[in-house]
């Protein structure tokens, strides 16, 4: 560490967030070390570290020998004021040592608002934040995570963009610059053979062209680079490396407990979801690997607290099972067992009752929209029936606050479905009026609406963003038609959601706004402490880009997407498709009772997704006749 | 009057691990015994957990090699193995150096050796150890003390009884105070001599100081245990 750390860290707020040092923090002889990852995650050390794709890369980096790989979050804006005026570098935590140095810089982009602090990291490294400007010597900065599927807003600043599951790909990434170094590769000739690997996709060597209505006229590869640039997915998940041996933080973290991937993927559709798309195809684990997994890591870590992680729990099919056998373990050594993203079934109600060592006082469901129509439409397939009834099991079981979540803003909304949400909130309160062992303690319903993104990689690909104007009147309306004094209602602010669907729909003429935002003190912008929205008009002013070409415009189906020759594995005459049956309010069903020829399953070797059996337990029902 | 826990551990808490909040710690040790494999007597309420507890919680980025944990072991692990299973499983920083079975209270802790390390970039101006060794020579020093409880915003407290010996050493650019303070009702948190130092001693004005806890000292000033 730096010594000159010691004067900064006890004026600093949660200090311990910058010293590394924790049980299981790897460190490595320098001596032995030819190659060097500095992971960085752009918002705080609680957050970064509560991340699992943060802690796999960093297992998998530090299982090869000779590499290295540190953690580095982004400073608290107390710290980076004392970094800058010391004069502190960013560093790794586990060397100390500035990441300006490394090989690589490696960025985990889970959402949009995030990216001013990749530039201020880059900025804080002593590093020129755009790519071009960055010399030979300079590390290769590569970023992945759920944002570079498009990441064209950030096409400027980035190397690398490592698309898909990252187990297999950093692997060959730096494998092959390893090669490089030993030919004497060029970085620019370095970038040429990485554009090869599957899954990486390096910007600088596509040419966009622009129509004069500022929509993409083109996409062109340079230096044999490929046409489509496909993510890439780990073909067995029970082979693959799962952190079970990971870092336990000294401070308090946001997940600061066990987590249990259950399967990637989803079967649902959901036809607003990005990671119900970006994650397919559905690969399940198999329930022996996963108790195992699950123990080993409650024995490694001391946390007392597990979660069973997946997009949809309920969708495991062995998830009972499995659920009994951790209680198995967890019920002796006074383990609690959660299990979030259920269903509003009766099914899932009854696994989670069982997971309840005492009644729970809250619960919350996700039914996204007002109306059946809505739901429909946006192929949630969740009934009021579905929901009322799992209301009536929580309230029988003398649970007295419910939060129910809703999006405004959804393609095909009207008043109708907005209004919608007040009644299904009053019906809500209507059940439990009926079913509540006592009601004395009153209930409180908390209504939560945030406002709708249309993502890259959905049916609503296409869509417009309803104006801020258009949804601060839904919130008045919605506002209004709740008059239950046991109705809470909170509102998401719209204006981070409306720069979110800016960046998520973007191209790289958005570069220069995110660098003009950041060079005027943009930071942290998901913080709301930090957000400011005028700071951000002011730099799309300042480069001539309106906003609302990108939040407010419908997209034909034959425009060039800044994201066409990016492809997550589903057909864009899929998605296309879907948008339509959605302005029917058709749903579509399940993978499971019907497929729909996404497309997804040809990432995979064996062609098909969500096997009921994963391989080794075929092997092991062979093996047992 | 609360049962006295039944066996203790002495540990270190040096480097890195300083920045390590009391809360922290405490969300620390209850997981190491469990991934130690260590049976400790656990609370009894809903989420439970290992029941310990540290004496005297010693203030962010300060270092000491004599902090005391209580705790209960209920397993068969002989006290002996303790430390070096502890070891395997804490955090870069926290070491085990004791285990041993509490013999008297805690609450008989009455004192503590402090070395606080004054750092002076400039060199140790002349005179400045003189002076502040003479502003708590005398009968009693009352200096207000910020207070989140106080209605004026803080308390006046007397220094003067609450110290026990201080004694400096110039080492390089840095003045070195050995120093022990009452520990406890109420006890003396040795930056208070170094505040009131740099608000009254015009040569005193260290740029940097560094904390150490060097020993639990009792009402005789013989080491705790």
């Amino acid at each position: 560490m730096d010594p000159r750390l010691n004067r900064i860290l006890p004026r600093v707020q949660k200090p311990a967030r910058y010293t590394g040092g924790e049980y299981r923090e790897i460190q490595k002889d320098k001596r032995q070390v030819d190659l060097r990852f500095a992971l960085c995650f752009p918002d705080n050390y609680e957050i970064g570290m509560s991340n699992l794709g943060v802690r796999i890369l960093y297992g998998v980096m530090n299982n090869m020998d000779g590499v290295w790989c540190e953690r580095c979050f982004a400073p608290w804006p107390d710290m980076e004021a004392e970094m800058r005026q010391a004069g502190i570098p960013l560093y790794g935590l586990e060397s100390g040592d500035p990441i300006g140095t490394f090989d690589f810089i490696g960025f985990s982009l889970g959402y949009e608002m995030a990216y001013t602090n990749v530039l201020n990291m880059l900025d804080l490294a002593g590093l020129p934040v755009r790519a071009a400007e960055r010399g030979e010597d300079a590390p290769i900065v590569v970023a992945g995570g759920t944002c570079a599927y498009n990441g064209e807003p950030l096409a400027d600043f980035v190397d690398i963009f490592s698309l898909g599951e990252g187990e297999d790909v950093t692997v060959e990434m730096l494998e092959l610059y390893r090669k490089g170094r030993q030919l004497g590769w060029s970085k620019a000739e370095y970038l040429r053979h990485a554009a090869q690997i599957q899954g990486l996709y390096v910007p600088s060597l596509y040419d966009v062209t622009y129509h004069e209505d500022g929509t993409v006229s083109a996409i062109v590869p340079r230096d044999g680079a490929p046409e489509v640039i496909t993510k890439r997915i780990v073909q067995e998940l029970d082979d693959a490396y799962f952190p079970t041996d990971t870092i336990i933080p000294s401070t308090e973290i946001v997940h600061d407990r066990v987590m249990l991937e259950l399967f990637r993927g989803c079967i649902r559709g959901c036809r607003f979801c990005q990671a119900g798309f970006c994650y397919r195809p559905v690969r399940p684990k198999s329930r022996e690997v996963l108790v195992q997994q699950g123990i080993e890591a409650c024995r490694s870590s001391g946390y007392q607290e597990m979660t069973l992680s997946s997009l949809s729990s309920s969708d495991y099919r062995q998830l009972e099972p499995l659920c009994d056998e951790l209680l198995d373990y967890c019920g002796e050594k006074n383990i609690n067992l959660n299990l979030p993203s259920l269903r509003a079934d009766g099914f899932s109600m009854g696994i989670m009752e069982k997971l309840q060592r005492s009644r729970k006082s809250s619960i919350t469901f996700a039914p996204e929209a007002g109306t059946q129509r809505l739901r429909d439409a946006i192929n949630k397939n969740v009934t009021e029936d579905d929901l009322l009834q799992s209301c009536r099991t929580v309230f029988e079981g003398g649970c007295n606050a419910v939060k129910l979540y809703f999006m405004l803003g959804l393609p095909t909304e009207t008043d109708e479905d907005v209004v919608g949400i007040a009644e299904l909130a009053n019906k809500v309160y209507l059940t439990w009026r009926q079913y509540a062992v006592s009601r004395a303690r009153g209930i409180r319903i908390t209504v939560s609406t945030s406002f709708f993104v249309p993502k890259p990689f959905t049916h609503f690909q296409w869509e417009a963003q309803i104006s801020m104007e258009e949804y601060q009147r839904r919130v008045q309306l919605l506002r209004s038609s709740i008059t239950n004094k046991s109705i809470i209602y909170n509102w998401h602010d719209p204006d981070t959601s409306f720069l979110e669907a800016v960046f998520a729909r973007g191209d790289r003429r958005l570069g220069p706004v995110i660098e003009h935002a950041w060079r005027s003190g943009a930071k942290f912008d998901s913080w709301s402490e930090y957000f400011n929205l005028d700071r951000w008009m002011e730099a799309f002013g300042a480069c001539g880009v309106d906003p609302l070409f990108y939040t407010a415009r419908e997209r034909p189906y034959e425009e060039v997407l800044p994201w066409s020759h990016i492809s997550v594995g589903v057909r864009p005459a899929y998605f296309w498709r879907e948008r339509n049956q959605a302005y029917q309010s058709v749903i579509t069903p399940d993978c499971r009772v019907k497929c729909m020829g996404c497309g997804a399953d040809r990432l995979l070797a064996c062609g098909v997704c969500d096997a009921p059996l994963t391989r080794r337990e075929r092997e092991e029902a062979q093996a047992n006749g | 009057m609360a049962k006295m826990h039944k066996h203790r551990l002495l540990f270190a808490k040096t480097g890195r691990a300083c920045y390590i909040s009391h809360l922290d710690l405490m969300r620390t040790f209850p997981r190491a015994f469990l991934r130690a494999g260590i049976d400790v007597k656990q609370t009894e309420g809903f989420n439970q957990h290992s029941f310990v507890s540290i004496a005297l919680p010693l203030s962010l980025g300060y270092s000491s090699v004599c902090e005391i944990l209580e705790f209960e072991l209920v397993g068969d692990t002989p006290l002996c193995e303790v430390p070096a299973r502890m070891n395997a499983v804490l955090p870069e920083g926290i070491r085990v150096l004791d285990c041993y079975e509490a013999q008297v209270p805690v609450k008989q802790i009455a004192a503590l050796r402090w070395v606080c390390r004054a750092q002076f970039d400039g060199g140790v101006p002349a005179g400045a150890g003189e002076q502040f060794l003479a502003l708590f020579d005398t009968d009693a020093l009352v200096i207000q003390k910020p207070s989140k409880k106080a209605k004026k915003g803080f308390t006046e407290l007397d220094l003067i009884p609450l110290i026990h010996s201080l004694s400096l050493e110039e080492r390089g650019s840095a003045l070195e105070l050995t120093a022990v303070l009452a520990a406890q009702n109420p006890g003396l948190n040795p930056e208070l001599l170094f505040s009131t130092a740099r608000e009254r001693c015009p040569l005193f004005r260290p740029d940097f100081v560094e904390f150490h806890r060097e020993e639990v000292l009792n009402a005789n000033f013989e080491v705790f245990r």
